[in-house]
């Protein structure tokens, strides 16, 4: 009864408000996804993986909707100091800070969204990035390897034994890239898996309720979308 | 490694999806909702959705068929195909300036393909890749045969002849900021008989970025020759992609039995 | 309106319509390309794809002809048994709406040619259901018969493990030029989807799935078990299986005309003896009497043309007809309100009244307006004419 999340609280809530209020409200509000909108890449794509998985969301830049999510999701496609410039802007850099190190709201990265959990980023000159994770993001070397920039296609991952994202399966899987910098890691055990290009680079990140990929998931058919179910199942300890 | 890519492509003309050939000749498909869905389920690696013809609209709306036959503008289309598409879609045809990046991308590209308005100003690749970044930005490539063997970037759906030659305008493009290019063969586009392999093979050596070839294929070995001859990245098929079941799967199945890495 | 240079397709067809500089439409120029092709080669080509899907052991049928009966059927069953010596198993999907003529044409497959016939005859309650409702949502009460007849030979395809289909000629490849014929375009699941069945599945048909669409009013308690001739095999078991489908008028230089007369003088084939109210010809679609009826006048309804066009369209092609006179012929025919109206009205249980209003709900209003006193009027491609 006193589960503030249980669906039991939850229900006599929504009764509650029907009866005062005379308003009828699902309570599925209460399960909120946020997809933050800063500007950076194509958000609806996520959106419409989350509506075809039948889950509430919503997109947006206002501190009280990300406050009141249930779960986090950070895309992107762009510039690192584009995207660094821009949540500055719109003032979201503590709000990022408090719902995901502090309360520890499930958190996805996706693309860009992973990478800006750096330290430093160094597209365009030197950047400070959100911090999340110790590592630095640096532009592709391959010049030696003849390989075209950007890395663009489906490649394959390696995920670790233990992650979450692929549900503790170590089976190889394929998934959509499109980016030219990449993450490097210094803990070596944020990284939840690798993919091959010119040698390996980070394809995935997971450290508690943070969790990124440099792939596309929501582009990425069957195997991405089983990632997706598995960050939506994850519950915060 | 990365996976060579097997992409289709649709041409909108009007609002329907058509089969192009030269350029010249159009013959109506069908919905474009329905190429989508059908091409997700057969394991297409990308679609690169195109809208070439922009004058008239002489599409009926037709209250007595399932799919949404009433939409106008070519953003509406794709925010209608973007939701059963899980690969990325790239959207062209009538890009002229950063809004209309914009409005593709919020609409559900992943990515746009500008052509003509590159060749009237690179400013907007230069500005495009700063605001979007360059992984978003295709630039699409018309290239016809010119008598002396040397191959000219057209323009006006390959009716203007620009006199640049392919292969400077493709190092051009890269320098100024394109993540890709989509290289279509002006003269072979509805042929079936194959890519113009010393075409692209000329761009590939030129640029460090992917190259998409288009334009041509009637045959899954066709398919095979653009990776091995012409080294590119992706493959693009346009009409064949409509004429049999599970087109994209055969055409996958082929090229993994001929050695190419592909999803 | 735009009519085609060359034939009478308007710019309102069902079947979308290109036309080039001269105003001559996409079907006029797909059927010029017969002339241009080595129908030898493409003969030859055919015999090779189906020497591959023949029986190795006889122990199985070589191949799948979807029938009902009609001139087109008898040609195909003469070409793939006599002239390429196989053995199929014909499929007819049976919408209960044969013409006498037509059921006698349709029993006389197996008597003239030596080969086992399966029909499938679906409920006649479920039958007029579905002509209620589809008429009712998509103005077309023969979503059935599109329905039926290109998903139950699938079925049959895939259930009796026999990979090859041959169908008669690309319907819409040869009306509107959807296709060229030098694609060699085969059957495909989204092809029959899309266009057979206007993107409406069986499952839009039952109670629920009326209800997804917003016409609950609509429904009439039909289930998953009720539409079994209607739903295209899953797309696994079509790839298991390897179905393919063919059309064998990207094979032989189709002329229905010369076709029919063929299997007239050979296989006992029939013509109506009465003329339709709707169109001239006497040997089409005798295996539905609402096809050039009351389906083709809805077809009038919605764009403005009808079975008449289609008929003098192809002939014009076939360079039997000239336009002037194919144009008298759709100035006779095609605003007709055909008589099997009212065998339909009783067979559904309908009023007229009711048939009107709903027919006038599908009127394209780029085609159809209502003049001073009242009454629906359209362009017509005479009325230039001085």
């Amino acid at each position: 009864m006193f589960n503030f999340r249980g669906k039991a609280y939850l229900t006599l809530m929504t009764f509650c408000i029907k009866i005062i209020f005379r308003k009828q409200i699902n309570y599925h509000v209460f399960f909120m996804i946020a997809i933050i909108n800063y500007k950076m890449g194509n958000l609806q794509s996520v959106g419409n993986l989350l509506e075809y998985l039948g889950e509430e969301y919503v997109i947006t830049d206002k501190k009280e909707e990300i406050a009141g999510a249930d779960k986090i999701i950070l895309p992107g496609v762009g510039a690192f100091t584009e995207a660094m410039k821009n949540l500055r802007e719109l003032d979201l850099l503590d709000i990022l800070k408090e719902e995901v190190l502090e309360k520890k709201k499930p958190f996805l990265g996706i693309c860009l969204g992973m990478q800006i959990l750096a330290e430093k980023g160094y597209e365009g000159g030197e950047c400070d990035g959100l911090g999340f994770l110790k590592g630095e993001v640096r532009h592709f070397d391959l010049k030696d390897k003849k390989l075209p920039i950007p890395h663009v296609g489906w490649n394959t991952v390696k995920p670790k034994e233990g992650s979450i994202l692929y549900g503790n399966d170590v089976r190889e899987r394929v998934f959509y890239f499109v980016h030219s910098y990449h993450l490097i890691c210094k803990d070596e055990e944020d990284v939840s898996g690798y993919a091959d290009y010119g040698g390996n680079f980070v394809a995935s990140v997971e450290k508690g309720n943070i969790f990124a990929t440099q792939f596309h998931p929501e582009k990425s058919q069957d195997d991405g979308i089983e990632v997706f179910k598995n960050f939506l199942a994850y519950k915060s300890a | 490694m990365l996976k060579k890519r097997l992409i289709a492509c649709l041409l909108l003309k009007d609002g329907q999806l058509v089969e192009s050939i030269g350029f010249s000749r159009f013959l109506v498909v069908g919905n474009a909702i329905m190429a989508v869905k059908h091409f997700n389920a057969w394991g297409v690696d990308e679609i690169i959705f195109l809208d070439i013809n922009r004058e008239k609209n002489y599409d009926f709306e037709r209250n007595d068929v399932y799919y949404d036959n009433t939409l106008k503008e070519f953003a509406e289309v794709i925010r209608y195909v973007s939701k059963s598409s899980f690969v990325p879609i790239t959207a062209g045809g009538g890009i002229r300036s950063l809004d209309d990046i914009r409005k593709y991308l919020s609409a559900g590209a992943d990515k746009v393909s500008i052509n003509s308005a590159a060749i009237e100003n690179l400013q907007i690749i230069t500005e495009g890749a700063k605001r979007f970044g360059k992984q978003c930005l295709v630039v699409s490539v018309d290239a016809k045969k010119m008598p002396d063997g040397t191959h000219h970037v057209m323009k006006n759906f390959g009716k203007e002849d620009t006199g640049m030659n392919v292969v400077e305008w493709a190092k051009k493009a890269e320098e100024a900021g394109a993540g890709e290019i989509f290289l279509t063969s002006v003269d072979m586009d509805g042929s079936l008989q194959g890519y113009d392999i010393p075409l692209i093979k000329s761009v590939v050596e030129a640029v460090n970025i992917p190259v998409i070839a288009s334009g041509g294929v009637g045959d899954w070995n066709h398919l095979v020759e653009g990776i091995e001859l012409g080294g590119v990245a992706a493959v693009s098929v346009g009409n064949k992609f409509h004429f049999t079941e599970h087109s994209t799967m055969h055409a996958k199945k082929y090229m993994k039995e001929h050695g190419i890495d592909t999803r | 309106m735009k009519w085609c240079a060359k034939c009478l397709y308007p710019e309102s067809s069902a079947v979308k319509l290109s036309f080039d500089e001269k105003g001559v439409c996409s079907g006029c120029s797909v059927n010029e390309q017969k002339a241009e092709i080595d129908w030898d080669k493409r003969a030859e080509m055919l015999k090779e794809i189906v020497e591959t899907y023949r029986s190795k052991d006889g122990s199985n049928y070589d191949c799948i002809i979807p029938v009902s009966g009609g001139k087109d059927s008898h040609y195909q069953t003469y070409y793939m048994t006599k002239k390429l010596g196989l053995k199929p198993l014909l499929v007819t999907y049976h919408g209960n709406n044969y013409l006498e003529v037509g059921e006698e044409n349709l029993k006389n497959m197996r008597n003239v040619f030596d080969v086992d016939h399966m029909i499938f005859s679906p409920s006649v309650e479920v039958l007029k259901k579905l002509n209620r409702i589809c008429f009712k949502l998509m103005g077309d009460m023969n979503w059935h018969a599109h329905a039926g007849i290109f998903s139950t030979p699938v079925q049959v395809a895939v259930k009796f493990n026999i990979p090859l289909i041959i169908w008669g000629e690309h319907g819409r490849l040869d009306l509107g030029g959807q296709y060229s014929l030098n694609d060699l375009v085969e059957m495909t699941a989204r092809d029959i989807l899309e266009h057979c069945k206007r993107g409406y599945d069986w499952d839009s048909m039952t109670d629920e799935g009326l209800k997804k669409l917003g016409r609950p009013e609509l429904s009439e308690g039909l289930t998953a078990r009720d539409l079994f001739c209607y739903k295209y095999p899953d797309m696994r078991d079509i790839a298991r299986v390897g179905v393919r489908g063919l059309y064998l008028g990207n094979y032989i230089s189709w002329d229905a005309n010369k076709q029919t007369k063929f299997v007239i003088d050979n296989y006992n084939f029939k013509i109506s003896e009465q003329s339709f109210d709707r169109t001239y010809r006497k040997m089409s679609n005798l295996d539905d009497m609402h096809e050039n009826g009351i389906h083709d006048y809805l077809k009038y309804i919605k764009f403005g043309y009808g079975r008449a066009t289609d008929h003098a369209s192809k002939d014009i092609r076939l360079g039997i007809m000239t336009r002037e006179e194919g144009i008298e012929m759709v100035k006779k025919y095609d605003h007709v309100k055909p008589r099997d109206l009212y065998r339909w009205l009783e067979y559904v249980g309908m009023k007229e009244e009711e048939f009107d209003r709903v027919c006038d709900t599908f009127r394209d209003p780029k085609v159809w307006r209502k003049n001073d006193k009242g009454e629906w009027e359209k362009d017509n491609m005479w009325d230039d004419k001085k």
